[in-house]
């Protein structure tokens, strides 16, 4: 074995101070540390937001909660209480028997007990309805007179806790409908508040009469007073076959006979009389056309129906544009179910409806066309109750016992079809992208497609780019290619200035200042920015063209002291050539006065049919290119002056102008560099908010019209949160949306960064 | 990157080459260049500022027609400055100034009434470190065309040719015109820079210490391609390096602090300097 060589000391001067390492490798690991904190934090917010958005793509979930048997009897129809605990079932007589579902078992458990209308015992009833929106029953007798029975469920906290629902029946007298001492066979009422109209069918020796009442109820001092028939209408004329279903909607404007052969009759009523307005066969391109139930979807503007071969369509009312009448048509289609409903229940919240025939049930939603869940019972189905609340489903089965299902169902619109999707929302004549979150009414049905918003986006960028992209790039060309270095170095702290403006300052501006300028002006700006660009164009080629003696009178680089005074000149002559132009070209027909007026903001509607708004895509792409030239040109200018001098010089010394380098040599050596320039821009302005909240009308809108707003994504968010319940369907979209600028930006981003490599691969300086 | 040649002449090297070459040289200029204008380029009275600070003082010279002058002299005694005020490339920096006059065949460079842009195009320009674009190989070499707005497939695609054959790359590159210019080894490059400037067929070729950055054979590649050029070119060298500037040139001058201590034959300014100055440069005692 060789000896080892004694250890030589280090000396001294190679020696690194123990700090000087703890401390680089101090440094090492908190960057380290740092730069994997921000991945895992955007991966957080990813996920947070992912969490947020997956509970919409969740189908409904319904497990089975209670079964209660209750007595046997001749059961007509059912009805229930908003927290499904105390329903009840018509009896074949008129009696209700209520059935408590809740604390069964348990001391304060009511079991079952009934209910009846005063005049029950007086009269025989023939039919009974129940309208499970406005709770209210409907009862016909054999001689001929109704009445509607309001079924008043209150929820009373007892001493002991809880909640205890009481129930109790409020009841109009009886009245007589169309011929007096006959059988009502069928009974349709709709009370819009001010109107009632109630409609019955009658057998009169063996054959059908359609008898209608419009009903008054005078206001005394205590309150609503007594219901008295101030209008009768004996439309047996419209019966011309047999009828099987009648219907009045809650407007009371319409009602609908639906016959045997599968015809149904549309009557319009306009508080004086009953027209017809239409005749359509819902199911007439199948083999057997005929009906099988019909009911209303809430807000009574849309009737589900079914065929006995178990088809399942709605069909809406709304304003048709060729006829330019209200009539009904053909929107939505469902999977057909077995066979012809037999049992139907109404979602009091939503569009939902629970359907189904035997021991198949069906959740369906009318918006969106979607099965929300369907299952084969282990029993027959005689009715079922949608709770009011959305959370329970109730069946009765033909064994008299009563099956409690928990329905778990938080965001029933929501899917790929409502965001994304065409639809026909009810009262719309065609299916379009729309979004309208909320409404005045509680029956409204909420429109939820991100398409318009996505659209908004783009149609903000897209102006925004339109107007900032030229001017950022032309201003970073000759900034960094043609202005003298020592005004360069004003120019370019004072674009870095504009770009800290904040933005909510930009978006007053432009609403308060800008727009109603612009909108009174728009002939003026337009021919200034066609004045200032051809200024610029005819000086150019003047300038080319002038011997050098007379341009060596400014040194190069000073070019624009002489461009200055003319580009203001051209902007001035187009803004005040606007009013000449308005004038003879942009003249209409005053609506309000009938006068010819020269006013391009009416002129315009007119002739291309699209809206003008005062806060306009126009004015938000002005502004928010403000907000994008000083990134763009910021780091463009970066890019084009970092191109190394030795190409500008080869260029040059080759005999090419400056222009001519400038473009066949600096723009594409810095293309990477602007490339990014431009989608760091384009990120900005997609995300950019406050200046569209500010200086829009916020109005989701489709189309690229210059001069109607939009609502961009990121603007929606800002303007909705604030009133999205938490959790919400309309929260949880919010998340979607921006999910889906995060995607948008991502793409960009990603494509961008790909093609930006690409460039920089390309034209990458040799070292 | 660099050479050890560079910066630092081997004097003794230099002196015994140039007596090696002569001989040859003056027997070439001799039968091609019997008529030839001596005063092709003229410097008169010339001084340049850049600001406050001068770098040339009152130069006057003449560079003759279709010969070679090398411009030596130590760093920073002004002779790319000169160089570049030839083509007035030096137009592009902030804050100079000149007194005297260049002339070319007698018209001004300053003259109001010449285009610097067409003086450009009459004076090629090889740079110390060479700068292709990033851009084909075709592409570089047709540049000056296209910028004239001469497009014709035909002549460029004879440009190309010729230019590059002058250059002495045509049988390296032939295959691959529509490579990046980026994918040429170094001496190729500068070759490659060469034929571009010579694409538009120029009369003056200025060159900045063209092989400074570049290994010995592809130096003697460039050394031999001037050679060739100068029937066809009044070639001005600026070089470092004390045997290239007796190799490649038939007069030499030598600054010296922005001023012209001596122009002469090559032959006489290595051989036999009048000024010590010059005889202590070319000997290699400063530098
Ligand atoms: N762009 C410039 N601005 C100011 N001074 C310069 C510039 N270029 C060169 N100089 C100065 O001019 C003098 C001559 O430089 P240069 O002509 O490059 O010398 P050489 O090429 O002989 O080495 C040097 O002192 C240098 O510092
Ligand atoms: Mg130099």
């Amino acid at each position: 074995m060789p000896p080892t060589p004694p250890k030589k000391p280090i000396p001294e001067r190679f020696v690194v101070a123990p700090a000087t390492l703890w401390f680089d490798r101090f440094m090492n690991h908190f960057i380290k540390v740092g730069g994997l904190a921000i991945i895992v934090a955007v991966f957080l917010i990813f996920f947070f937001i992912l969490l947020q958005i997956f509970p919409l793509f969740r189908g409904a979930r319904v497990e089975p909660a209670a079964t209660v048997s209750i007595p046997p009897g001749d059961y007509r129809t059912m009805g229930t209480d908003e927290w499904s605990e105390l329903p009840f079932f018509l009896e074949q007589d008129g009696t209700l028997r209520f059935v408590d579902t809740v604390d069964i078992g348990g001391p304060h458990h009511r079991g079952s007990f009934v209910k009846a209308p005063s005049f029950i015992d007086e009269v025989e009833i023939a039919y009974a309805r129940y309208n499970e929106y406005q709770a209210f029953l409907l009862y016909g007798t054999t001689d001929g007179r109704f009445s509607i029975v309001n079924v008043d469920y209150q929820p009373t906290f007892p001493a002991r806790g809880g909640r205890q629902v009481v129930v109790s029946l409020r009841e109009t007298p009886l009245l007589n409908v169309g011929r007096q001492g006959m059988t009502v066979e069928r009974l349709a009422y709709g009370d819009s508040g001010t109107r009632k109209i109630l409609a019955a069918i009658q057998r009169v020796n063996g054959r059908s009469e359609l008898h209608a009442v419009s009903l008054a109820q005078r206001r005394t001092l205590l309150g609503p007073g007594e219901l008295t028939v101030d209008g009768r209408y004996d439309l047996t004329e419209f019966l011309d076959g047999e009828p099987r279903h009648i219907m009045i909607p809650s407007d009371a404007d319409a009602l609908l006979i639906a016959f045997a052969d599968g015809r149904v009759r549309f009557l319009h009523f306009d508080g004086r009389g009953f027209s017809e307005r239409q005749v359509f066969t819902p199911f007439a391109d199948r083999p057997d056309p005929r009906i099988a139930s019909m009911n209303f979807l809430l807000g009574d503007v849309s009737v589900v129906m079914t065929a006995h071969d178990g088809a399942n369509r709605i069909y809406s009312i709304f304003r048709d544009p060729t006829l330019d009448m209200r009539i009904w048509g053909h929107t939505k289609t469902f999977p057909d179910l077995p066979a012809g409903a037999t049992f139907y229940s109404v979602g009091m919240r939503n569009k939902a409806f629970l359907i189904g025939s035997d021991r198949r049930a069906s959740l369906r939603y009318g918006t969106t066309e979607a099965i929300r869940w369907e299952d084969e019972l282990p029993f027959d189905v005689q009715f079922a109750a949608l709770g009011p609340r959305y959370n329970r489903i109730l069946f009765l089965d033909t064994d008299h016992t009563l099956h409690a299902y928990d329905l778990r169902d938080p965001h029933p619109q929501a899917g790929w079809k409502t965001y994304f999707g065409r639809i026909q929302y009810e009262g719309q004549a065609t299916a379009e992208f729309s979004w309208q979150s909320t409404g005045g009414r509680d029956d409204f049905e909420r429109k939820l497609s991100l398409v318009p918003l996505i659209i908004g986006t783009l149609k903000g960028t897209f102006y925004a780019m339109v107007f900032a992209l030229p001017i950022a790039l032309l201003a970073a060309l000759y900034t960094s290619q043609f202005l003298r270095p020592d005004i360069k170095r004003f120019v370019k702290p004072t674009m870095e200035i504009m770009a800290s403006l904040p933005s909510v300052v930009l978006g007053f501006l432009a609403a308060l200042w800008l727009a109603p300028i612009v909108s009174n002006a728009v002939p003026s700006v337009i021919l200034a920015v066609i004045g200032v660009t051809a200024a610029a164009y005819g000086f150019g080629y003047a300038w080319g063209n002038l011997p050098q003696r007379i341009r060596l009178c400014l040194k190069p680089g000073y070019e624009f002291l002489a461009f200055a005074p003319i580009m203001c000149l051209a902007a001035y002559a187009g803004w005040s050539l606007g009013p000449v132009v308005e004038r003879a070209f942009f003249v209409v027909t005053d609506p309000n006065t009938g006068l010819q007026v020269p006013d391009f903001r009416l002129w315009y509607p007119t002739v291309t049919g699209l809206s003008f708004e005062q806060r306009n895509a126009f004015v938000v792409g002005f502004v928010m290119g403000f907000a994008v030239i000083p990134i763009i040109f910021t780091i463009t200018e970066d890019a084009l002056s970092n191109v190394p001098d030795a190409f500008r010089s080869g260029s040059l010394a080759l005999g090419a102008s400056r222009w001519q380098t400038a473009i066949n040599i600096v723009l594409p050596t810095a293309s990477a560099g602007i490339f990014s320039a431009i989608m760091i821009g384009l990120g900005r302005a997609v995300g950019e908010t406050m200046i569209v909240v500010m200086a829009t009308g916020n109005t989701p809108v489709t189309d690229f019209n210059p001069f109607t707003g939009m609502r961009t994504l990121s603007a929606n968010i800002a303007v909705e949160l604030p009133e999205a319940p938490y959790l919400g369907t309309l929260y949880r979209t919010l998340f979607l949306g921006a999910m889906v600028l995060f995607l948008m930006t991502f793409m960009v981003n990603t494509a961008a960064e790909i093609l930006r490599q690409h460039l920089r691969e390309k034209y990458k300086a040799v070292e | 990157m660099m050479t050890m040649e560079n910066e630092t002449p081997t004097h003794a090297a230099s002196l015994k080459d140039v007596q090696q070459r002569r001989p040859e040289v003056a027997r070439q200029n001799a039968v091609a260049k019997d008529a030839f204008n001596p005063n092709h380029i003229e410097v008169k009275d010339y001084s340049f500022f850049y600001g406050p600070n001068q770098v040339l003082f009152d130069l006057n010279m003449a560079f003759p027609e279709r010969h070679v002058t090398a411009l030596i002299g130590p760093s920073g005694c002004g002779k790319s400055t000169l160089l570049r005020n030839i083509n007035r490339m030096n137009d592009l920096i902030d804050g100079i100034s000149h007194k005297g006059d260049v002339l070319i065949e007698g018209q001004s460079i300053y003259d109001p009434f010449l285009e610097v842009i067409s003086l450009r195009k009459r004076i090629g320009m090889v740079f110390q470190k060479s700068n292709p674009f990033p851009k084909s190989i075709y592409e570089n070499i047709v540049y000056s065309l296209r910028v004239a707005g001469r497009n014709r497939k035909s002549e460029l695609d004879e440009t190309v040719e010729t230019s590059l054959k002058a250059a002495a790359l045509w049988d390296e590159v032939k295959d691959r015109l529509q490579e990046s210019a980026f994918s040429l080894s170094g001496g190729q490059m500068q070759r490659l820079c060469i034929a571009r400037a010579i694409a538009n067929r120029p009369e003056i070729l200025l060159m900045d210490e063209p092989c400074s950055a570049l290994d010995p054979i592809a130096t003697g590649k460039i050394e031999d391609l001037i050679h060739d050029l100068k029937k066809d070119y009044t070639i001005i060298i600026v070089t470092h390096n004390m045997q290239q500037a007796a190799r490649v040139s038939d007069k030499t001058a030598f600054l010296y602090m922005g001023q012209l201590i001596e122009y002469d034959d090559t032959e006489k300014i290595f051989m036999k300097p009048s000024e010590p100055q010059t005889e202590a440069y070319v000997s290699g005692r400063f530098g």
